[in-house]
C-alpha cells in the first residue's frame, strides 16, 4: 500500500460548541509544495495542529508520513519537522544551543548534535550569529533558526505554519528561496500561508481553507483559469456609485470589492475595456481609478466565499 | 530521509532530561533579575533580624547557638530557595505561552524528560544558590558547627526541598498555563515558612502561632536542618529533613504529575 506523505480524511476538530475544522479531507503528493491557504480563522492552524500531532481530532483520520497521528504519534514526530507559527524560542539561548537541545531531543547523540547544528547553521547563513543570543537576531534570522530546527533530523514531510508572515521582503524572499531549495532535494512541504503570492510562488497545489472546510483545491493555475473572466475595478465617487453599478451590470456579473468600488467580472475579457470607459463616461460616472486584473487566487478565494483574502486584515468586515 | 536512531531509549531519555535541565539552567542564570532577589532579600532579612534578635539567644528556653545569626542560617537559605522555586513554574507556564512547551510536544522527546528536565534544573539552581549563600554566611562568621559536612548536607536539603516546592508551582503552570497565576501561588510558601519554627524556636511561642508553627511541615525540616547547623552533622538529622521533604514532595510531585498527565490529555 502506498502512502502519501499527507493523508487526511473528515478531519474534525471542535472546541466545545465551535468547530474549527468541520471534516476537511486532504491528500498532499509526496514531493511537492502544498500550500494551505486561507484567512485567519480559517482553521489552518487547527488542521496543522492535529497533523503534528499536538491537538487530537474530534473526528476522522489522519496518517502523516504513513502513520496515524492519534495512534501512533511519536512515529509521526519522528518523521516530520515542525516550524510553528506561534511557537517561540528562548531569546536567551544561542543559536547553535538551540540546534543542539533540538538534535537530542530527536534522539541524536551529542557529537552527531554538534556536527549537524553547525551543518545547518551554515545552511541557513547564521555560522557568523550562531554563537549570538537568539533575542539580538532580527524577525528573518529567527525564523531561518526555526527553520533550521526543523530540519535537524532530515524529516521527510516538513510542516511550515505561515513561515514569512510579519517578515520583511527581502526576508521573505531568503525563506522561500531556501523551501525551494528543500523540496528541490526530495522534502515534502506542507505551507500554510494567508498570503496568495506565498502560495502562487511556491506551491504546486493549494487547498483554499474557509470555515473550517476546504473550498478549493488544485493547482494555482488551473484554479485560477477556472474562474475565468479578469476582474475589472472601478472606484468611483460615492455620489456616482449606484450609476456605475448601473452601467458596469452590463458588461458582467458583480465581484466582491472593497469599500467604494464597483468589481465585475468582464465577460468577454480585456479588449472590452474600451467600451466600459465609453459608457461610464456616457452615463457621466467621474471614474477615480480603473484597473483590470487576470484572475488571482484571490478571484479564486473571492469566487469560493463571496468575500476577498488580501487586505481582509485591514477592512471592517 | 529519516535519520535513524538506534540508541538504547534509556539513554535518549536521559540525555533529553539532562539538556533540558541545562536550558533551565542556563535560562535561570542568565537573567540575574529572575535570582538575585533570592539572595538579597533573605540576606536582608537575616541582617535585621540577627541585629533585631541578638540578645533573644540569651533567653532561657533558647537552644545554644554561636550567634542568632546561626541560628537562622538554616531558615534563611531555605526562604532563598523558596523564593527561587517558583522559578521552575513560572519558567513551565512561559513556555507553555510562548510555544515552546508545543515545540517540544511536536518532538518525539520523553514525555517524562520534560517534567524531569524541568525539575532537576529547578534543584541544580538551587543547590547553586544554597552554596553561594552558605559562603555568604560563613564569611560573615556564621559558619555551621559541623563544618563541610553539614555545609552540604543544608545544600543537599535545599536542592529536594526545591523539588518539593516546585511541584506545587509546576502543577499550577500545567492547570494554567499562565505565569502570573503560577507566581501568585509564591506568598503561601513565603507564609508557610513564617509561620514555622524558621526564625524562632517554637518552644518560645505561644498561643495559635504556636500551635500552627508545632503542625507545620516546615517546621519538621528546619528543626533537623537547623541542628545540623547548630549542633553539627548528623545522618539522623539529614535523614529527618529528606523524610519530611519527601512527604511533602509525595503529594506536589504527585500534584504536578497528574497535572501534566491532564494536560497531555486535554490536547
Amino acid at each position: 500500500m502506498v502512502h502519501h506523505p499527507v493523508e487526511a480524511e473528515g478531519l474534525v476538530r471542535s472546541f466545545g460548541d465551535l468547530t474549527a475544522v468541520a471534516g476537511i479531507d486532504l491528500t498532499v503528493e509526496e514531493g511537492e509544495i502544498f500550500g494551505f491557504l486561507g484567512p485567519n480563522g480559517a482553521g489552518k492552524s487547527t488542521t496543522v495542529r492535529m497533523l503534528v500531532t499536538l491537538l487530537r481530532p474530534t473526528a476522522g483520520v489522519a496518517r502523516v508520513a504513513g502513520f496515524d497521528v492519534v495512534r501512533e504519534p511519536n512515529a509521526v514526530r519522528k518523521s516530520i519537522g515542525v516550524a510553528l507559527q506561534d511557537a517561540a524560542i528562548d531569546p536567551l539561548m544561542t543559536g547553535n544551543e538551540l540546534l543542539r537541545l533540538q538534535a537530542v531531543l530527536h534522539g541524536l547523540g551529542r557529537k552527531e548534535s554538534t556536527r549537524r547544528a553547525g551543518e545547518l547553521l551554515e545552511r541557513v547563513g547564521l555560522t557568523v550569529a550562531g554563537n549570538r543570543k537568539v533575542g539580538e537576531y532580527s524577525g528573518g534570522m529567527r525564523r531561518r533558526l526555526d527553520l533550521a530546527m526543523a530540519l535537524i533530523h532530515r524529516p521527510s514531510v516538513l510542516f511550515l505554519d505561515e513561515p514569512t508572515t510579519g517578515l520583511d521582503p527581502t526576508s521573505r524572499l531568503a525563506v522561500w528561496e531556501e523551501v525551494r531549495a528543500l523540496n528541490d532535494e526530495g522534502t515534502t512541504v506542507f505551507l500554510t500561508t494567508q498570503y496568495l503570492e506565498e502560495a502562487d510562488e511556491l506551491a504546486g497545489r493549494v487547498a483554499i481553507i474557509d470555515g473550517g472546510r476546504i473550498v478549493r483545491e488544485g493547482a494555482p493555475a488551473a484554479l485560477k483559469a477556472a474562474v475565468g473572466d479578469p476582474t475589472l475595478r472601478v472606484e468611483v465617487d460615492e455620489g456616482h456609485f449606484a450609476n456605475a453599478r448601473t452601467v458596469l451590470a452590463g458588461f458582467g456579473e458583480e465581484r466582491p470589492a472593497r469599500a467604494g468600488r464597483v468589481a465585475i467580472g468582464l465577460s468577454g475579457g480585456t479588449a472590452r475595456l474600451a467600451e466600459v470607459v465609453r459608457a461610464l463616461d456616457d452615463a457621466g460616472v467621474a471614474v477615480g481609478h480603473l484597473e483590470i486584473d487576470l484572475p488571482s487566487l484571490d478571484d479564486v478565494f473571492a469566487e469560493a466565499t463571496g468575500r476577498r483574502l488580501e487586505g481582509a486584515g485591514a477592512s471592517a468586515t | 530521509m529519516t535519520a535513524t536512531v538506534d540508541r538504547p531509549r534509556r539513554m535518549v531519555v536521559i540525555e533529553q532530561a539532562a539538556i533540558l535541565a541545562r536550558r533551565s539552567v542556563v535560562n535561570t542564570w542568565r537573567q540575574p533579575a529572575a535570582w538575585t532577589p533570592s539572595i538579597i532579600f533573605p540576606l536582608m532579612m537575616a541582617a535585621i533580624y540577627s541585629a533585631q534578635f541578638e540578645r533573644v539567644t540569651e533567653l532561657p528556653q533558647f537552644p545554644e547557638v554561636d550567634s542568632f545569626l546561626q541560628f537562622i542560617l538554616p531558615a534563611t537559605i531555605l526562604q532563598g530557595i523558596s523564593f527561587n522555586a517558583g522559578e521552575a513554574g513560572s519558567a513551565l507556564a512561559t513556555d507553555i505561552e510562548t510555544g515552546f512547551f508545543d515545540r517540544l510536544m511536536a518532538s518525539p522527546v520523553g514525555r517524562q524528560s520534560v517534567l524531569i528536565g524541568r525539575l532537576a534544573g529547578a534543584a541544580a539552581f538551587s543547590a547553586l544558590l544554597a552554596a553561594v549563600l552558605m559562603v555568604i554566611f560563613v564569611v560573615f562568621g556564621a559558619a555551621p558547627e559541623g563544618g563541610l559536612a553539614s555545609a552540604l548536607a543544608i545544600v543537599v536539603i535545599a536542592a529536594a526541598l526545591s523539588l518539593s516546592i516546585g511541584g506545587i508551582s509546576v502543577a499550577v503552570a500545567l492547570w494554567t498555563g499562565s505565569p502570573e497565576a503560577t507566581q501568585a501561588v509564591f506568598p503561601l510558601t513565603f507564609i508557610a515558612i513564617f509561620v514555622s519554627s524558621a526564625f524562632f524556636p517554637t518552644e518560645l511561642m505561644s498561643g495559635w502561632y504556636k500551635t500552627a508553627a508545632e503542625a507545620n511541615p516546615f517546621t519538621f525540616i528546619i528543626d533537623p536542618t537547623r541542628r545540623l547547623a547548630i549542633d553539627g552533622f548528623s545522618f539522623a538529622d539529614l535523614g529527618q529533613a529528606l523524610f519530611w521533604i519527601a512527604v511533602v514532595g509525595v503529594f506536589t510531585l504527585g500534584l504536578s504529575y497528574r497535572a501534566y498527565l491532564a494536560r497531555l490529555r486535554r490536547s
